[in-house]
């Protein structure tokens, strides 16, 4: 270890002269500890100095750069991050430098939450959200579903209503991989705090994601989205909904979102006491045996389930049915 | 980082439980952990939770000795942040627990003059705590219950939600939940707006049913059970949710096994979700949706046949959080050679039984809030 860090010509805290002041205090775990960590020697003297200034908190350069080498070692350590943050502007530091310093943390720890926090409250001190969508781009294009990401990136955007281009974005992404849940669920964001779920906008959300779904109709991201946009609306009676997904069945489509989605339409049919609640009945349950026996039977139960509910909504919505 | 490819496997998956195996590795986790651990220096007490409630539902709690159970409990004792008398940046009447020892306090209670700067408690290490002590039976008569409640209460914030320390940090669901498990475990809901709970909870199920991290944050695993079980203890959770809603989640919910189950739709089974998905279903009374057969030979292959625990996928690195989560999930799944555990709580039934005398048989402290 010692071999190591000299090689990197990295000089221990103990070691340096403008230090010397400084009484380093080693943590403190008594005569019978548990769960202790075997510290590296490099991270045992870092945090021997990070606790003693710490400790009179010390507003000073050299605690300030003490800070930078305890987050190297470890980025999870949430009160060395408050004390940076009390040192930058007790020491009027630079934020937008700060900002790059946290650049530089996300490049190899992006799904690290104090970093993310840490960015937040930066932006919050300068009022300026300016790189919060690059940076978590940046991030997005290495792991397009890392959930800190679109967390700040939404958090920016909501704070700082900051929506243009972002539709494009998801687009994108979608583009890239139609199976994305996490661009699935962005577009959701977007399109509600943007245009909300007018009828025309619904209407164009439907017809972009049946045709996603055709591309993919086993995806259940495009799925969900579907029925999303379609909440508290008829699905039975959508304008071509039906026709679509009977259409997909037709063809010889077995996904069993596609199955799902029947049967809900049917239910509604029978709930509803509607003219074809019989065939429904029949339709749902056929198709419930489906998804049971053949098209989604780790789920077999639930479908099970789903074709006793749909036999109860029957029996008591259309009373004199057999 | 890409799972390991199912069809590479040269050998037959691990179809047994590693009793033997999982008990070295918890005991060991009790012990020292290595250099790479560094990164959970702040996060102690949740090994600490893992490797004891882990031994608990492994029935091997025994395998302890009487001495070293005390030395777990004098540890945990001594992460507990007390109220101190002004020092700058530290907690004044907010009490709790921290992760660790991390910022260098004396071990020795009576070594300590003041607060230390920067101190702070933090809500899941405030959990883990309570359930560790409550675990090895310990009463709870050296926790400062008031000065833990004031810390609780200082950590609502307006939209509902918690942060996780008086100092300030991200909040969203995880903390909402250590918050409940805090108030249910200390038999005092008094510092907490359970309305403003709930409606935040609300605001987080997603258009999938599922719940997020935070309102229109994508529908994930661990949120949904931390909202979840965050109702139940409230008791509140079908007068939050409508059965439409109830309905939707449990769809959403069942939806997530694959073979073991996934966090959201897309993306690959991971060990720790056939817990956070599967004690949801529990919560939801719907667990005999899930196919069992599948679901545990998926966690059984996560198994680490030579070290010991569960990894978060086959043929992976083992590590505390999975190997508890890994064993919880098995044991709600009835696994026989597991003591039962508690859903919402995610400690053994019999922790809870006690945690339930200790209720009735401890005198309310005095509610100054």
């Amino acid at each position: 270890m010692a071999e190591e860090t000299a090689a990197e010509g990295y000089v221990p805290y103990r070691s340096r002269p403008e230090w010397k002041d400084i009484t380093p205090v080693p943590q403190d775990d008594g005569p019978n500890p548990v769960v202790s960590i075997a510290y590296s020697e490099k991270f045992r003297d870092v945090y021997d100095y990070m606790r003693a200034v710490m400790q009179r908190d010390e507003m000073s350069e050299r605690a300030f750069a003490l800070t930078a080498d305890a987050i190297d070692c470890n980025p999870s350590n949430y009160s060395v991050w408050h004390y940076r943050r009390k040192l930058v502007q007790a020491l009027g530091k630079d934020l937008r430098e700060e900002l790059k310093f946290t650049v530089s943390v996300l490049r190899e720890q992006a799904k690290n939450y104090q970093v993310w926090y840490h960015r937040q409250k930066l932006v919050e001190l300068l009022g300026d959200p300016s790189e919060e969508l690059v940076v978590t781009r940046d991030v997005l294009r290495e792991d397009s579903k890392n959930y800190h990401a679109w967390q700040h990136r939404q958090w920016a955007m909501a704070t700082y209503q900051r929506w243009e281009g972002e539709l494009e974005f998801v687009e994108q992404l979608i583009g890239e991989d139609v199976r994305n849940n996490s661009a699935w669920n962005q577009r959701y964001f977007v399109v509600t705090h943007t245009s909300s779920l007018t009828d025309e906008v619904v209407r164009r959300e439907v017809d972009y994601t049946l045709g996603n779904i055709s591309k993919a109709p086993n995806n259940e991201s495009a799925w969900n989205y579907l029925e999303g946009v379609l909440r508290g609306q008829r699905l039975r009676t959508y304008p071509g909904l039906l026709d679509s997904c009977e259409a997909m069945y037709t063809k010889g489509i077995r996904s069993p979102f596609l199955l799902g989605l029947m049967v809900t339409m049917c239910e509604e049919e029978i709930a509803d006491g509607g003219p074809k609640a019989a065939e429904c009945c029949s339709k749902a349950t056929e198709l419930c045996n489906s998804l049971a026996t053949s098209v989604d039977t780790i789920r077999r139960n639930y479908w099970d389930y789903v074709q006793r509910r749909v036999k109860q909504t029957y029996q008591t919505t259309v009373p004199t049915a057999v | 980082m890409e799972p390991p490819a199912m069809e590479n496997k040269a050998s037959e998956p691990e179809a047994k439980l590693l009793v033997k195996q999982h008990i070295r590795f918890l005991k060991r986790t009790l012990g020292i952990l290595p250099s790479s651990c560094e990164s959970l220096d702040t996060n102690r007490m949740t090994l600490l939770f893992f490797a004891v409630s882990g031994l608990d539902l492994l029935g091997a709690l025994d395998s302890v000795s009487q001495e070293e159970k005390q030395d777990i409990v004098e540890w945990v004792y001594a992460q507990q942040v007390l109220p101190d008398k002004g020092c700058p940046g530290g907690s004044s009447d907010v009490g709790g627990f921290r992760g660790a020892s991390f910022l260098g306090m004396p071990f020795d209670l009576t070594k300590r003059s003041a607060g230390v700067c920067n101190d702070c408690s933090h809500v899941a290490m405030t959990y883990t705590a309570l359930a560790t002590l409550l675990i090895l039976g310990d009463d709870l008569s050296r926790v400062d219950k008031r000065s833990v409640l004031q810390g609780i209460k200082k950590l609502q914030l307006a939209d509902g939600s918690f942060a996780a320390t008086a100092l300030g940090s991200e909040s969203d669901m995880r903390f909402v939940y250590c918050a409940c498990c805090v108030c249910y475990m200390l038999n005092d809901w008094s510092p907490i707006d359970q309305d403003r709970v709930a409606q935040f909870i609300l605001k987080c199920q997603n258009y999938d049913y599922g719940i997020g991290q935070r309102p229109y944050l994508e529908a994930h695993g661990g949120s949904t059970f931390c909202a979840l079980a965050s109702l139940v203890l409230m008791g509140r959770l079908h007068t939050t949710f409508s059965p439409a809603r109830v309905e939707g989640l449990k769809l959403w919910c069942i939806r997530r096994q694959q073979t073991g189950f996934q966090g959201r739709p897309n993306k690959p089974t991971d060990t720790c979700y056939s817990f956070w998905i599967g004690a949801t279903l529990h919560l939801l009374e719907c667990a005999s949706w899930v196919d069992k057969l599948w679901n545990t030979s998926f966690i059984l292959s996560t198994q680490s046949k030579h070290v010991g625990g569960f990894a978060k996928w086959p043929d992976t690195h083992p590590d505390p959080l999975h190997t508890y989560l890994g064993l919880s999930a098995l044991s709600l799944s009835g696994d026989l050679e597991l003591h039962p555990v508690h859903a919402a709580l995610n400690i053994s039934q019999r922790t809870v039984q006690w945690l339930h005398h200790l209720h009735t048989t401890t005198p309310p402290h005095s509610h100054s809030m």
